[in-house]
C-alpha cells in the first residue's frame, strides 16, 4: 500500500511514461501521410513544349529585326491567364549582344534571356546599353549583371554565394525563319536555374 | 415640489436606459476624462493614435468598397477611386495622411513614454504590447501602400517578400506561407493582411495595452483630425505610375518610416543581417527596455544611462531616415555609386553617433539640473506657466474665431460649387483646427466663468456683504459633477487678474448706483432695474439691491 509522494521534482510513472510512448509512436505514424504545407502554396504549374520568344507589340523575336545591343521585356511563361502575364516573376531580358561581344551573328549565340528578378532583393533589373554600361543594373540597390553570363559582377548580389550571384536562364533556339524559340527549361539550379535564387555557373 | 430644470421625455428617458444598459458592460472598467482645461497632449498621445487608427479604419472600408486586390486591376481601381468615384479622393488622401500621422503619433508617443519613465510600475505590459503594436502599425502603413501596385509598391512588396525568404531555415516556407508563390498572391495576401489580420491583432493587443485612465480632449482630436485632412489639401498623395511588366521600374524610394531600413539595406552587406536582423535586435531591445532600467525614479534626468541610449537610437533613426532619402542625383553615374552607401562609413558614423549622443545627454542633463537648481534660489514668480487672458480679450478671440469659422465655411462653400478638389479637403481641416482652437477657448472661457469668486478686498471692510454670492450656484455644479473635469484648476482663485476685481467692484457701484436711483426716481423703475439684475447677475444679487435700498 505504499503510496508515490506526489513528485514534485517531476518523476513520471511507468504508466504514464507508457502512455507518451504510445501518443508519440501514434503521431509519428501518421506525420508522414499529412500534406504538410500544400495548403497555402500555390501548386507550381507546369511548361509546355518550345514556345516562341513573344515580344511586348505581339510579334515574335526574329534574329533578322532584332538590333544589336538591344534588350525587350518578354514573358515566360506565357499564360492564358492575362492576371499570370503580369507576373513579375515571369518576366525576362532578352538581350541581344553588343556587337564586341558577339551580337552580330544571326543565330542564338548572339542572344540572351535572363531573369528579370534581381538576385539581391527581387526588384527588377534591366539592360543598359549606353557606352560605357552595357550591363544589367537593378535601381533598387545597385546590384550590376553582365549580359553574357548572368554573373552579378558588382553590388550586393555578387556579394552572395553561388548559386544566388548567377542569374536563371532560358535556353535558346532560332528556326528557319529567324524566329526564336525557348526550349523548356528545368528550374534546377544546376540547369537554368530557379527564379529569384540563382543558377551554378558552369563553365 | 418645485418646478425642476430637467426636461425629461421617452427618448431622454431611452437614453439614460441605454446608459444605465452600460453600467454592466467592459466600457464602465476604463475611465473616460473629458478634460475640462488645456493639458498637454504629450500625455494622451496614445489616444491621438487611436483616434487615428479608428479616422483609418473609416476611410480604408470606404476604399474597400472600391478596391480590387487583383494584380492587374489593383492600380486602375485606386484611379478609379482617386479620379471618378465621388468624395474617392477625399477619403483616399484622408487615409493616406491619417497612416502617415499614426506611424508619426506612435512614435512619439513611444518616445515620451519611454523618457518620462511610464513603463515602470507594473507598466511592463503596456509597453510591451505598446512595442508590438508600433511594429504593427509600421507593417500596416506598409502593407498599405504596396497593394496600390504602382511601380514603387511591386519593388517594395519584392523586397518584403524576398526577405522573409532570406530568413535561414524557415525562411522560404514562411514566405510561401504568408505571401505565396508569386505577385497575384503577393497582392491579395498584403490586401488580406492590410485589411483583416493586422487590424485585428491590433485591436487585441489594444484591449490589453490600454490604461484603465483615457483622456479625450475634444480640441486636440478635432485639431490632429484638421491637421489630416489639412496636408491631405496640401499634397496631395499620387498615384505613382502602373506597374507593367515589360517597363522595369527606375529608383524608388519607400516610404519615410522605412527609409532607415533601406539606408541598411544600401549598404551591400547580407540582406538577412541588415533587412531582418537589425530590425529585429532595435525592436528586441525596445521590447526588453523595462526589465534592465533599474532606476528607481521616473525622470529622464535621474536616468542618464537610459535617456543617453534613447537619445542615441532617436539620433540613428534620424540619421539613417534622412541617409535612405538621400540619392546621388548624378544620373551620369552608374545606379550602383549612386546607391550603394559605403558600409565603413556608414557604421563609422552610426559608432560615432553613440558618444556624441551620449555626450548631448549628459550636457542636457547638466543644463536641466543647473536651471532647477536656479529655480530653486530664485523668489518663486507668481502663476509660473499660466496665460491670463481677461474676459474681455476672451471674447474678442472667440468672436474673431468665430467670425473665420463663418469665412471659411462660405469658402468651402464655394469649393463645393467649384467641384470639390483638394481645395475643399484643406478648407474642411482649416474649419475643424479652427473649431479645435474655439472649442479650447469656450473650455477656458467657461472654466472661468465656474470658478469661485475672488474673496473681495473691496476697500470698505465695513460692507462684507455687498460681494456677490456665486452666481447659479445649482446648475453650476451639477454640471460640473456630471461630466466630471480632471480636476478644478489649483491656481484659479490666484489667477483671478487684478482687472477682473476692478470688474467686480465696478459692478457693485452699478448696483449701488441703479439702487440709489431707483429710490429717487420711483418704484416702478426700481422694480425694473432689480428683475435686470436677477438676469445679469442673480436673484441674490437683486435681494441685495433691494437691502441697499431699504438701508
Amino acid at each position: 500500500m505504499a503510496q508515490t509522494p506526489p513528485a514534485i521534482g517531476g518523476r513520471v510513472s511507468r504508466r504514464d511514461f507508457l502512455k507518451l510512448m504510445a501518443a508519440a509512436g501514434t503521431v509519428m505514424t501518421f506525420t508522414p501521410f499529412v500534406d504538410w504545407g500544400k495548403f497555402l502554396p500555390n501548386p507550381v504549374s507546369s511548361e509546355g513544349e518550345r514556345a516562341k520568344a513573344e515580344l511586348a507589340d505581339g510579334t515574335v523575336a526574329n534574329v533578322n529585326t532584332f538590333q544589336v545591343n538591344h534588350s525587350e521585356v518578354i514573358i515566360y511563361p506565357k499564360s492564358e491567364d492575362a492576371v499570370l502575364n503580369q507576373e513579375a516573376f515571369r518576366t525576362w531580358q532578352l538581350i541581344r549582344l553588343p556587337q564586341e561581344l558577339g551580337g552580330d551573328k544571326n543565330d542564338a549565340s548572339a542572344f540572351r534571356a535572363f531573369s528579370m528578378i534581381c538576385l539581391h532583393l527581387w526588384c527588377l533589373w534591366k539592360y543598359w546599353p549606353e557606352e560605357g554600361r552595357k550591363r544589367g543594373e537593378c535601381p533598387c540597390h545597385g546590384s550590376m549583371y553582365d549580359p553574357v553570363s548572368g554573373l552579378a559582377f558588382a553590388g550586393p548580389a555578387s556579394l552572395q554565394g553561388p548559386p544566388s550571384n548567377v542569374l536563371p536562364k532560358l535556353d535558346l533556339e532560332v528556326d528557319s525563319n529567324g524566329d526564336i524559340l525557348i526550349l523548356p527549361p528545368t528550374w534546377t539550379p544546376n540547369a537554368n536555374g530557379v527564379v529569384g535564387y540563382g543558377r551554378y555557373l558552369n563553365v | 415640489m418645485g418646478a425642476t430644470l430637467t426636461y425629461e421625455n421617452s427618448f431622454v428617458r431611452f437614453i439614460r436606459w441605454v446608459y444605465a444598459g452600460v453600467d454592466r458592460t467592459i466600457f464602465m472598467g476604463m475611465k473616460f476624462t473629458f478634460p475640462g482645461r488645456f493639458v498637454s497632449p504629450l500625455g494622451f498621445l496614445g489616444m491621438l493614435t487611436f483616434i487615428l487608427f479608428i479616422i483609418l479604419g473609416i476611410t480604408g472600408a470606404l476604399l474597400m468598397l472600391w478596391y480590387e486586390p487583383i494584380l492587374d486591376r489593383a492600380w486602375h481601381s485606386v484611379e478609379n477611386i482617386n479620379d471618378t468615384i465621388p468624395y474617392g479622393f477625399h477619403i483616399r488622401n484622408i487615409h493616406y495622411h491619417a497612416s502617415n500621422a499614426m506611424v508619426m503619433m506612435a512614435l512619439l508617443h513611444m518616445y515620451y513614454q519611454y523618457f518620462s519613465g511610464r513603463y515602470k510600475i507594473r507598466n511592463e505590459i503596456l509597453w510591451v504590447t505598446g512595442v508590438i503594436l508600433g511594429v504593427l502599425t509600421i507593417l500596416e502603413a506598409f502593407t498599405g501602400y504596396d497593394i496600390i501596385f504602382s511601380e514603387r509598391a511591386e519593388l517594395a512588396i519584392s523586397i518584403a517578400a524576398s526577405l522573409t525568404n532570406s530568413i535561414p531555415v524557415l525562411g522560404p516556407q514562411m514566405r510561401e506561407a504568408f505571401f505565396g508563390a508569386g505577385f497575384h498572391d503577393f497582392i491579395l495576401r498584403f490586401y488580406a493582411f492590410h485589411v483583416f489580420l493586422l487590424p485585428i491583432a491590433m485591436l487585441g493587443l489594444m484591449l490589453v495595452h490600454f490604461p484603465r485612465f483615457l483622456v479625450f480632449d475634444v480640441p486636440m482630436v478635432m485639431a490632429i483630425s484638421g491637421a489630416v485632412m489639412l496636408t491631405g489639401g496640401v499634397f496631395p498623395v499620387g498615384l505613382g505610375l502602373p506597374f507593367e511588366p515589360e517597363v522595369p521600374p527606375g529608383i524608388t524610394v519607400p516610404e519615410w518610416y522605412l527609409t532607415g531600413l533601406y539606408a541598411f539595406l544600401r549598404t551591400m552587406y547580407d540582406k538577412f543581417t541588415t533587412g531582418v536582423a537589425w530590425p529585429g535586435l532595435f525592436i528586441f531591445a525596445l521590447l526588453i527596455v523595462p526589465f534592465i532600467d533599474r532606476y528607481k525614479k521616473f525622470s529622464w534626468k535621474d536616468r542618464p544611462i537610459v535617456t543617453a541610449i534613447g537619445i542615441t537610437s532617436l539620433a540613428q533613426i534620424i540619421v539613417t531616415t534622412y541617409w535612405g532619402f538621400y540619392i546621388d542625383p548624378d544620373r551620369n553615374k552608374a545606379l550602383l555609386e549612386r546607391l550603394v552607401i559605403d558600409p565603413i562609413f556608414f557604421y563609422t558614423v552610426m559608432i560615432l553617433l553613440v558618444p556624441l549622443s551620449f555626450g548631448f545627454t549628459y550636457m542636457m542633463i547638466k543644463l536641466a539640473k543647473n536651471a532647477e537648481a536656479n529655480a530653486k534660489l530664485q523668489p518663486k514668480k507668481a502663476s509660473k506657466g499660466s496665460i491670463n487672458i481677461t474676459q474681455k480679450w476672451l471674447y474678442v478671440i472667440f468672436v474673431t474665431l468665430l467670425a473665420f469659422q463663418v469665412y471659411l465655411n462660405i469658402s468651402a462653400y464655394y469649393a463645393v460649387l467649384q467641384g470639390m478638389n483638394n481645395w475643399s479637403l484643406f478648407i474642411i481641416g482649416i474649419i475643424m483646427l479652427v473649431f479645435a482652437a474655439m472649442f479650447h477657448v469656450y473650455r477656458y472661457g467657461r472654466t472661468r466663468a465656474k470658478a469661485p469668486p475672488p474673496k473681495p478686498v473691496s476697500p470698505t471692510p465695513s460692507r462684507p456683504a455687498a460681494a456677490p454670492t456665486p452666481a447659479k450656484p445649482a446648475p453650476a455644479t451639477t454640471a460640473g459633477e456630471a461630466q466630471k473635469p480632471m480636476a478644478a484648476p489649483p491656481t484659479v482663485t490666484a489667477r483671478v487678474s487684478s482687472e477682473q476685481m476692478g470688474q467686480l467692484a465696478q459692478q457693485q457701484k452699478q448696483q449701488q448706483h441703479a439702487a440709489s436711483g431707483g429710490e429717487a426716481d420711483g418704484s416702478s423703475n426700481t422694480a425694473q432695474t432689480s428683475s435686470d439684475h436677477s438676469h445679469l447677475t442673480s436673484a441674490a444679487a437683486s435681494k441685495e439691491g433691494q437691502d441697499k435700498k431699504g438701508l
